[in-house]
């Protein structure tokens, strides 16, 4: 080649690279400051716009009878609509798709008058027939409805009937607590899209993400008009959404809702931080608030507070004594004192402090501050101690014995035990070896075993494990409606479920508060006789809690009108009355 | 034979730092140093005659920290009051320098070892199949081909069920060598074959048949040098695949126990993109893989030189260049 | 020749149904099944009844029957996991997948090949000390690392997409085409630099190694010029091991890569591979299976096959 063409090359090679650096230097700064205002916020809420939502997972079904994951109710919270609503800001029940309702005196009867003039959003007309529909699916045998257990009482189910056009009744076997909150979870289902398919037998498969969306009738304020598997899915306005605002308006505000599938975290984190997406459909992290601290002060992004999470994170140990028959710890492996000397032993605000920068607060049971109509702050705390925690280590015989660092029993077994846990989730992980790093220092050893979500729970049900320390998600604040895990006999009663009588006598008294609890009416009671599961709770500690984070909600400064709340979906469930600013 | 030398001091500084790494490292790998999470480096200023400032925490949920100029701290090795970290501390405030010399020893040591283990046999294998030819090569091929598209996944997956909870992490050592060099293998013996089977229709292997060479003489003193500069190539690239791999293979269930630090494991706890670009020091065990595989590449050079100016198909290098 | 594809064709069937059933096997026997994560909070009944509905209470050799009898006519079964036939979601995958890897193939081969035969023909500048030095980079850095960097600059300076396959655009053909080309770069080069930098050490040395052989000698005597003497008469000989590598990649790169799909949010196979791995979903893990054995056989295939093509030597020896 010759000498001329080359050193032109060269030199254009050079520019290109020095150009290319230059321009990628310079944006690597990051977007300009955005010249809107974080302060002013818009009087009246103005009609029109789009909000991108991120989504870690796919969908796997749209039917909300049969899945209940995350993503399908994120759906069903979009397209469909209820007979009544909790409002999650003031926990009260709303009228919905029924417009009032009258309880009957023996409290098991309620009467329920629809709205007139209601309309699917393909333009068939709402009637009681979809309600009855709606109840007939649940309790289908083919059908296999999550719901079904939830709507069955004392092992008989709810019984729904239409004495006329507009009128509902619903019988409860028995009185219950919550009353007609139980069917805040069930949406109504259109009859003249999936009567076909029930009577089939193939309504578990109906609604599957391959259903074109002109099949996807409901009465929620959006409803899906494209799927891309695998991507996003767009909803547009439901132009026969029945609400309007307090001023008049037609909700919903918005003209669109993008769905935006991003499995990775921090790569949905990164797409709030750039503008491409309005909020994320879980809280944040707590590392994730110092991430956003330079948007949120330079007015692109706003932190909603949702409150105190309801789900702090469990620890607990096998208490299924069959487990531990042939185990040379079962001696003491099971005993009161053990548990009581694991929660003394755990600094709880170095806890916080640890594991969650500091955005938590200490918790000793279940329910947390952040579930503020039960929460009963008179559970007995177990404040750090290390000497308290030998105390009670020494009263069932471990003290060390052979100039280690572990203790031992009178027969010389070490004692150590393993914990298993959820492997990839880091908050669980980071937990996990704060409380290995705790217990060693009054000689306790935990191995700490890192396993699938699957192998997890399979070992959770057959109760082969020794301690298991994962996030258990309650399916809603009231007890009553969380009865698995408090019922000795429940399947959620995870240190040692599904008991034919109760092995304890505590537990044997828990299950009889909430048996009242759940049949009582009257909300003080109730809220009485669950303070008293909690103290019960308290004092025996069979699931130990250390911190539950606050919870925040990272937000572009365009979207408003929002109504946070600390149960998923934090903000999608009032999705029509966001909006975004013009 | 100065190349040579050079080859082979670097090798050994490199078995001395995986062997050795846990008593140069100044903390334990896994003591979380509380209040010093994603605390930056703390490194000596050459210009304040290598004197240390400490790090003061700020601002928790921010992780800011703010060096102390009025003090100084000695050496982490000194174990002073204050912990100094050189290379700074991870997400659990654990001393980023000490995890990465004790990491060595098993990422490094698992690495050499598989990577030695893998070419040898796959050197082995491929030179029966390139130079037997027939029925022998097809049946080494496929079941090399085997190997390598079964997902190592599943086998894990069900091999971590099988085995108890609880693993010492020798056991999880010696379990991972053997995966490492059993899904290695194959990837050694198809190029060694193709080499092979490209070199034994060579002038100079028929010329040695006809002057009286048996089958292994031909195989060990002209082939497999021929081959050579391949193998030390592909035992280079191997070398951060394994070391990468460990990560993976712990992530999918069959891992050491987190109080043994690993390069690989570390990698994957830094991988947060906000964190990654707030905290770039966390990258520290990249950069450890990055010169160990200089080294290594450097190292084999010489050695791939030396296997062609043996070759009698090659006699003068010097000539053509 | 003829003969000889055929064989590789149908052991390399053989070899697909083989690792297909092994994966089958292999997650049947590993511990948790698809309704646990599902119903495990629910009553016994209600997780009896599911895994009746999913014909899990039946023995092993039953299941695998009934998957291999619709295996054979191509129906590999419902996903129990979206409640698809896992034919359909194979196919959208495995598009998805084959246009991310062919980019990142030909991003690959380009920077690889190109690289290694620059640094094999120019030993000692300062070019060749570069594109080892770069090698060794991509080399020492995981996927996963990779990805979340390009993620990170793409999002950072907004000149490409930080993700995903496709935005909004429009229904013209032109801006979906343009607006895939955006969506490419980050997964296609997370992909691509790795390989590119195993290309480029294994081409280095194989060329380095033949440019000293006597019949390069000979072509050098006869008078053709260095540039052609190498790029006609030593490089296609040079590709053997290049090409037995590179069949290995297309097999690699076909089947997905899960880290890189995850980071970037690219729908694709390895992405599912996984998913129906943790969900314990038996068809659709068995599906992916064999889809990947499938690229995987295919690549190294072509790969021998074009080997043989290319080295004369092979091909007449034979």
């Amino acid at each position: 080649m010759n000498r001329q063409p080359r050193t032109l090359l060269t030199i254009l090679l050079i520019a290109a690279i020095g150009g290319t650096g230059f321009f990628l230097w310079r944006d690597l700064q990051g977007p300009p400051d955005s010249s809107s205002s974080s302060g002013a916020s818009p009087v009246r809420p103005t009609r029109g716009g789009r909000i991108t939502v991120t989504l870690r997972a796919e969908p796997r079904s749209f039917n909300r009878l049969v899945a209940a994951n995350a993503v399908t109710d994120a759906f069903t919270h979009l397209t469909q609509a209820k007979l009544v609503r909790v409002n999650r800001t003031t926990r009260e029940l709303e009228p919905w798709l029924a417009e009032k309702w009258e309880t009957a005196s023996d409290q098991r009867t309620f009467t329920l008058t629809l709205r007139e003039g209601l309309t699917w959003s393909d333009g068939t007309p709402f009637t009681t027939a979809d309600v009855l529909f709606t109840f007939r699916a649940v309790f289908d045998e083919r059908a296999h409805s999550v719901l079904a257990s939830a709507l069955t009482l004392d092992g008989q189910p709810i019984t729904v009937s239409a004495p006329d056009a507009r009128t509902v009744r619903i019988v409860y076997p028995a009185p219950f607590g919550p009353g007609l909150r139980l069917l805040d979870n069930l949406p109504i289902l259109p009859r003249h899209k999936l009567e076909g398919l029930l009577d089939a037998g193939t309504f578990g498969q109906a609604w599957n993400p391959a259903t074109p969306p002109t099949e996807l009738a409901g009465m929620g304020p959006f409803q899906l008009a494209h799927y891309e598997p695998g991507q996003r899915l767009t909803f547009v306005r439901n132009p026969r959404y029945w609400r309007t605002a307090a001023d008049g308006t037609a909700l919903p505000y918005l003209d669109e809702v993008v769905l935006e599938i991003v499995p990775d975290q921090s790569a949905e984190l990164v797409r709030l931080q750039s503008g491409q997406a309005d909020m994320m459909q879980q809280a944040l992290r707590s590392e994730d608030l110092a991430a956003l601290r330079p948007h949120i002060d330079a007015g692109r992004v706003s932190l909603v507070e949702l409150g105190v999470s309801t789900d702090p994170d469990a620890f607990f140990l096998n208490l299924r004594e069959r487990f531990w028959s042939n185990d040379p710890r079962r001696g003491w492996i099971t005993r009161r004192e053990l548990r009581q000397a694991l929660s003394h032993a755990v600094d709880r605000e170095a806890f916080a402090e640890s594991v969650f920068l500091g955005a938590a607060v200490p918790v000793w049971g279940p329910v947390s501050p952040g579930n503020t109509q039960w929460f009963s702050p008179n559970v007995p705390r177990y404040p750090y101690s290390l000497d308290q925690s030998r105390g009670l280590l020494a009263g069932l015989g471990l003290t060390n014995r052979d100039g280690d660092e572990w203790l031992e029993d009178e027969h010389g077994t070490e004692v150590r035990f393993s914990v298993l846990t959820y492997r990839g989730n880091q908050v669980l992980e980071r937990e996990t070896a704060f409380l290995r790093d705790e217990v060693r220092k009054v000689g306790i050893a935990l191995d700490v075993v890192a396993v699938e979500q699957n192998a997890l729970v399979d070992r959770m049900l057959k109760g082969s494990f020794e301690a298991i320390y994962f996030g258990y998600n309650a399916t809603d604040l009231d007890p009553a409606l969380n009865r698995d895990f408090w019922l000795s006999s429940g399947a959620a009663h995870i240190w040692n479920m599904a008991q034919a009588k109760p092995a304890t006598a505590w537990e044997s008294e828990i299950d009889g508060l909430i048996a009242k609890q759940t049949s009582a009416t009257d909300a003080d009671e109730r809220r009485r006789l669950f303070a008293e599961v909690q103290r019960v709770f308290g004092e025996q500690v069979p699931v130990l809690y250390f911190a539950a984070p606050r919870l925040y909600m990272g937000v572009s400064t365009r979207t408003v009108n929002l109504a946070p709340s600390v149960l998923r979906p934090q903000l999608l469930w009032s999705a029509d009355t966001i909006a975004v600013t013009p | 034979m100065r190349p040579a030398r050079r080859a082979v001091w670097l090798l050994a500084a490199l078995a001395g730092v995986a062997l050795g790494g846990p008593w140069l490292a100044p903390y334990n790998p896994s003591a979380a140093h509380r209040g010093y999470v994603h605390a930056p480096p703390m490194w000596p200023r050459p210009w304040e005659g290598f004197a240390i400032h400490p790090v003061v925490l700020e601002d928790r949920l921010q992780q800011r920290f703010v060096e102390d100029r009025t003090r100084t701290v000695p050496w982490p090795w000194a174990q002073a009051a204050d912990p100094v970290f050189l290379l700074g501390a991870d997400r659990t405030g654990r001393d980023v320098f000490s995890r990465v010399l004790a990491g060595a020893r098993a990422s490094l040591g698992l690495g050499l070892l598989a990577v030695l283990g893998a070419t040898a046999l796959g050197a082995l294998l491929g030179a029966v199949a390139g130079a037997r030819g027939g029925l022998a090569d097809e049946i080494l091929m496929r079941v090399a081909d085997f190997v390598l598209i079964l997902p190592v996944l599943y086998v894990v997956i069900v091999l971590r069920a099988v085995l108890p909870l609880v693993l010492a992490p020798g056991v999880v050592f010696l379990l991972m060598l053997a995966i490492f060099v059993l899904v290695g293998w194959p990837i050694v013996a198809r190029g060694v074959r193709a080499v092979i089977a490209r070199e034994r229709l060579a002038e100079y292997v028929i010329a040695s048949r006809a002057a009286g060479a048996g089958s292994r003489h031909v195989l060990w003193h002209h082939l497999l040098p021929a081959c050579a500069g391949h193998v030390a190539v592909q035992a280079s690239l191997l070398l951060p695949g394994f070391i990468l791999a460990e990560a993976t293979l712990s992530y999918l269930g069959l891992g050491f126990p987190d109080t043994v630090p690993t390069w690989g494991t570390m990698l994957r706890e830094a991988a947060d993109i906000n964190e990654l670009s707030r905290f770039p020091w966390t990258l520290a065990p990249a950069a450890a893989i990055f010169a160990v595989t200089l080294a290594t590449n450097a190292a084999l050079q010489p050695v791939t030189e030396i296997a062609r100016s043996s070759n009698p198909t090659s006699p003068d290098l010097q000539i053509s260049r | 020749m003829l003969i000889f594809c055929a064989r590789r064709i149908l052991l390399a069937l053989l070899l697909v149904w083989a690792v297909a059933s092994a994966a089958f096997v292999l997650i049947h026997v590993a511990p948790g099944d698809e309704t646990l994560v599902d119903f495990w909070g629910q009553a016994p009944e209600v997780r009896e009844a599911a895994r009746r509905r999913l014909g899990l209470d039946q023995p092993l050799a039953v299941q695998y029957g009934r998957w291999l009898s619709g295996a054979v006519r191509l129906e590999f079964g419902p996903s129990s996991l979206y409640s698809r036939p896992v034919g359909a979601l194979l196919r959208e995958r495995v598009i998805n997948t084959a246009i991310l890897a062919t980019t990142a193939l030909i991003l690959a081969a380009v920077l690889g090949i190109v690289g290694g035969l620059y640094a094999a023909t120019h030993t000692h500048g300062p070019g060749a000390w570069l594109a080892r030095t770069a090698s060794v980079v991509f080399l020492s850095t995981p996927p996963l690392l990779g990805s979340l960097l390009l993620v990170l600059v793409a999002a950072r300076t907004g000149w490409l997409p930080p993700g995903g396959m496709s935005s909004d655009a429009g229904a013209a053909w032109w801006a979906r085409w343009a607006d895939l080309a955006l969506h490419l770069p980050v997964p296609a080069l997370a992909l691509a630099l790795p390989l590119a930098a195993t290309l480029e050490r294994v081409q280095a040395e194989s060329l380095g190694g033949l440019l000293g052989q006597p019949f390069m000698n000979a072509t050098r005597a006869r008078g053709v010029r260095e540039r052609d003497a190498v790029l006609r008469h030593a490089w296609p000989v040079s590709l053997g091991p290049v090409l037995g590598l590179y069949g290995l990649m297309i097999g690699t790169l076909f089947s997905g890569s899960f880290v890189v799909e995850v980071v970037t949010a690219w729908p694709g196979l390895g992405r599912l591979m996984v998913d129906a791995l943790r969900a314990r979903d038996l068809f659709l893990v068995a599906g992916t299976a064999a889809a990947g054995a499938a690229c995987l056989a295919v690549g190294t295939l072509l790969g021998d096959l074009v080997q043989a093509g290319l080295d004369p030597r092979i091909r007449e020896g034979r």
